[in-house]
């Protein structure tokens, strides 16, 4: 048992290790089109009806991929500085993704508190139990169990 | 023609009253013929749903054949019909509106009132089955009045329309719209069964595990439908709408996303009340969320309070929906309480390390995951209600919030298949699991020389590699011990089902991680590169018919074969639709779509082309799970708990079922 342990801690070690260098290293560079795409998924097409920029072939979001891939390509801003430029010109409800501040960080902390408040639920149901442990069966129990085990084989065996 | 097409209208009205009718005398014969024992009128019963369904029949068949004839004096045919559209389109066109959707809504819904009450037709004097055939006329003959009343598809147009433009041209661009919709309401619709059950057993107070057994099948049959019928709407915006996704986040993609969360949560923890008596009174609720939310997600995208792209045109559906939705969440509610004692589980939960606790773990994730969709889809509403201002949520959020939940999934499916009921210990988790992890490290090492990288895709496929090593060993036990029985049953079929949501998961893990695009602008002669691939324009072509223009662009991929990505303008609607060209492989797809200005007969065109990796298997894990549903199915060979016999020889094999 002892020998399987270290298996076990090998694999994890092994696991962590592996992990570790892939998440640390990158992947070939981002296209310019890349990053646009990015963006552009990130913003609301202001005239259709709940589609992003990068989904949307209406004029608006075209124009919008347009002056993106402006920006872009002169590479002096970052994307964040990007899409905030197109909220401020065409107001918050372009953003796909809502900001963290005022009413809306609700939509941010609402699922965390909902996560928690389900795990405390889930680690009482599981701490309930262990306090609970059932007894064991009494003399009375056995012989029940006895009795209904010899006639159903006797009913089994019957048909 | 105008005469005769009163005469449609009419005829349909009159069948909508009929069924309407035919339904509430059904609730009625049902109830007073359980409560006072008669079974003279409780075999009414099957005959009003007989004629429900009949009505149901007849009155789609009067709107296909006024779609067929075109008979504009229908204000529907003049919304969506066209002399123009192809008959496969136009036939397709009667479900591509919201009356027309409704109308389709009653006829699943009688057929399933019907089919159950014909499967129930020797048990019909069990209040049990009376009760339900009550809770499903009941349901049966809303659905008939929101027809008859606020979205009636019978309504006279204006006069003199000769011709109208037919349905939205994504409606008429792709054979999926033939299928989609349907399977996807058969499977919408199909959560009534288990919930009139549900509701049944509360007012019966019958609440012991009889009821859950018997609708086994038909939650699977729904369950079975919805998920397909989700996979065949993501196929559709991947092959139609040319954005290279599979999956928007869109309030009605949503809409059908929340009975399937709450759908998939259940078919879990039934096994949990079959096995162990425990988790009733959240079986139930999670029937009667799951009922609720087909009707409150209908009311959120058929009337106009939410923004997306499936919306159809404001009607006055909203309130009739709204008051059904709350009227299902306060008698279920008040059945749940008034049944409080009864439902209180005679068992608790031995150890977090068994499979009993691993199920609650999952309802609890699917939970969340339930809230945060629900949340972020009305959250634009709650912000306009109480700050009057508009904000959008949109697929980013939902993407960053539901990757760690479907993560933390991936790791319960490692584990939660090798946990036996009741308790396992470390020991007999550590042999068990000890393939499934090798699996594992086997696929993170292939996906790290593979050059994958980021963490959240890493882990996807490392867990990936675990689940899939898991569920391949119980399959591997069962048809070792049974050959190719040991395929079929609950906990067997369920597997190959967990199989189909890995594939998915990785695939969804890739694609969303490792997509790359390019735009090319491309003249003819001069190929040129992305990724590896070579593209080469041959021509820009101009194709036409009497409802549209098409303007495509024939570009030679890797010097092999020719792929056509369009444009077409559908004159009538004055809409343009891109139509991409996809060449798939197992590894990645090559999409590519024509970009807007296009100009016929010219030298030149602007693609954008996307690398998509292993999308394909998507539709392969979508087979597995469609697969495995049917499988899971058929009767396994099951252990009755109740059985003294069963419980004679525990072997080691036997605890790992």
């Amino acid at each position: 048992m002892k020998q399987n342990k270290s298996v076990w801690l090998l694999m994890f070690l092994l696991v962590g290790l592996l992990l570790a260098i892939g998440a640390t290293r990158s992947g070939s560079a981002k296209t310019q089109q890349d990053r646009i795409d990015s963006i552009t998924s990130n913003l609301a097409c202001p005239t259709c009806s709940g589609e992003s920029v990068f989904v949307s072939q209406a004029v608006a979001a075209q124009a919008i991929r347009l002056e993106v891939a402006r920006q872009v390509s002169t590479g002096t801003r970052t994307d964040d500085e990007i899409i905030s430029y197109i909220e401020q010109r065409f107001g918050g409800q372009v953003l796909l993704v809502p900001r963290a501040t005022g009413l809306d960080s609700l939509v941010w902390s609402l699922p965390v508190a909902s996560l928690i408040i389900s795990l405390w639920f889930l680690i009482r149901a599981f701490s309930r139990s262990r306090k609970n442990k059932p007894s064991a069966p009494s003399a009375q129990d056995e012989k029940i169990v006895e009795q209904a085990l010899a006639e159903s084989i006797a009913k089994s065996r019957q048909s | 023609m105008l005469a005769s097409a009163g005469v449609a209208g009419t005829i349909g009205r009159a069948l909508l009253l009929v069924g309407f009718v035919g339904a509430v005398f059904g609730a009625f014969a049902a109830i007073t013929g359980v409560r006072n024992n008669e079974p003279r009128v409780i075999r009414l019963v099957s005959r009003f749903a007989v004629l429900a369904f009949a009505a149901a029949v007849g009155a789609f068949a009067v709107m296909e054949y006024a779609m067929i004839t075109r008979d504009f004096s229908l204000a529907y045919v003049q919304k969506v019909g066209s002399w123009s559209t192809p008959p496969l389109y136009n036939f397709a066109a009667v479900w591509s509106a919201l009356e027309g959707s409704i109308l389709m809504w009653v006829l699943i819904l009688s057929g399933y009132t019907l089919a159950v009450c014909f499967w129930m037709r020797k048990r019909m004097n069990e209040s049990l089955a009376a009760w339900a055939m009550a809770v499903m006329m009941i349901v049966l003959a809303f659905f008939f009045l929101v027809s008859f009343v606020p979205a009636n598809p019978f309504a006279a147009g204006a006069p003199g329309v000769l011709d109208g433009p037919g349905p939205n041209p994504l409606l008429q661009n792709h054979i999926l719209v033939m299928f989609h919709p349907p399977i996807l309401y058969l499977g919408y619709v199909g959560v009534t069964v288990p919930f009139a059950f549900a509701i049944a057993a509360l007012v019966t107070g019958r609440v012991g595990e009889g009821w859950l057994l018997a609708t086994r099948r038909w939650s699977l049959f729904a369950w079975g439908f919805l998920t397909f019928g989700i996979a065949l709407g993501s196929w559709w915006s991947y092959e139609v709408l040319g954005w290279s996704g599979v999956w928007a986040w869109d309030p009605v993609e949503n809409a059908s996303l929340l009975p399937w969360i709450t759908g998939t949560a259940y078919i879990h923890s039934v096994l949990v009340q079959e096995r162990r008596g425990m988790l009733r009174v959240w079986n139930i609720s999670l029937l009667v969320a799951t009922f609720s939310l087909t009707i409150l997600g209908t009311f959120l995208t058929r009337s106009g309070v939410l923004n997306s792209v499936h919306a159809f045109s404001e009607s006055g559906i909203g309130a009739w929906f709204l008051s059904f939705f709350a009227v299902v969440l306060i008698v279920s509610v008040f059945l749940i309480g008034w049944r409080g004692d009864k439902l209180r589980s005679p068992g608790i939960i031995d150890s977090p390390l068994s499979r009993e606790a691993a199920f609650l773990a999952n309802n609890v994730l699917f939970a969340v995951f339930a809230f945060i969709v629900l949340l972020g889809t009305v959250f634009p509403l709650i912000i306009e209600a109480l700050q009057d201002r508009q904000i959008a949520v949109g697929a980013p959020f939902f993407d960053r919030l539901t990757v760690p939940i479907g993560i933390a999934l991936l790791t319960l499916m490692s584990i939660a298949p090798v946990l036996p009921w009741r308790k396992a210990s470390a020991e007999t988790l550590q042999t068990r699991l000890f393939w499934p992890a090798w699996c594992g490290i086997a696929a993170l090492v292939a996906s790290l020389a593979l050059g994958a990288y980021g963490l959240a895709p890493l882990l996807t496929f490392t867990l990936g590699g675990v689940s899939s090593g898991a569920a391949m060993r119980q399959v591997v036990l069962a048809t070792r011990r049974q050959g190719l029985r040991g395929l079929v049953g609950r906990a067997n079929g369920g597997m190959i089902v967990h199989l189909g949501v890995i594939m998915i998961a990785v695939a969804l893990g890739a694609s969303n991680s490792y997509s790359k695009s390019q735009e090319l602008s491309l003249v003819t002669g001069t190929p040129a590169f992305f990724a590896g691939h070579s593209f080469e324009l041959i021509d820009v072509i101009e194709v036409r018919d009497d409802r549209s223009i098409s303007v495509k662009a024939r570009v030679i991929v890797d010097r092999e074969k020719t792929y056509e990505p369009a444009i077409t303008k559908y004159t009538r609607i004055g809409m343009n639709v891109g139509t991409p060209s996809v060449k798939a492989s197992l590894t990645s797809d090559i999409y590519l779509t024509l970009e807007p200005p296009v100009r016929q007969n010219s030298s030149t065109a602007r693609i954008k082309v996307f690398i998509k990796p292993m999308i394909t298997w998507l539709w392969i894990g979508t087979g597995f799970m469609a697969l495995g549903t049917v499988l899971a199915a058929f009767p396994g060979r099951r252990r009755r708990p109740t059985e003294a016999t069963s419980a004679l020889v525990p072997t080691s094999e036997q605890n790992a079922l």
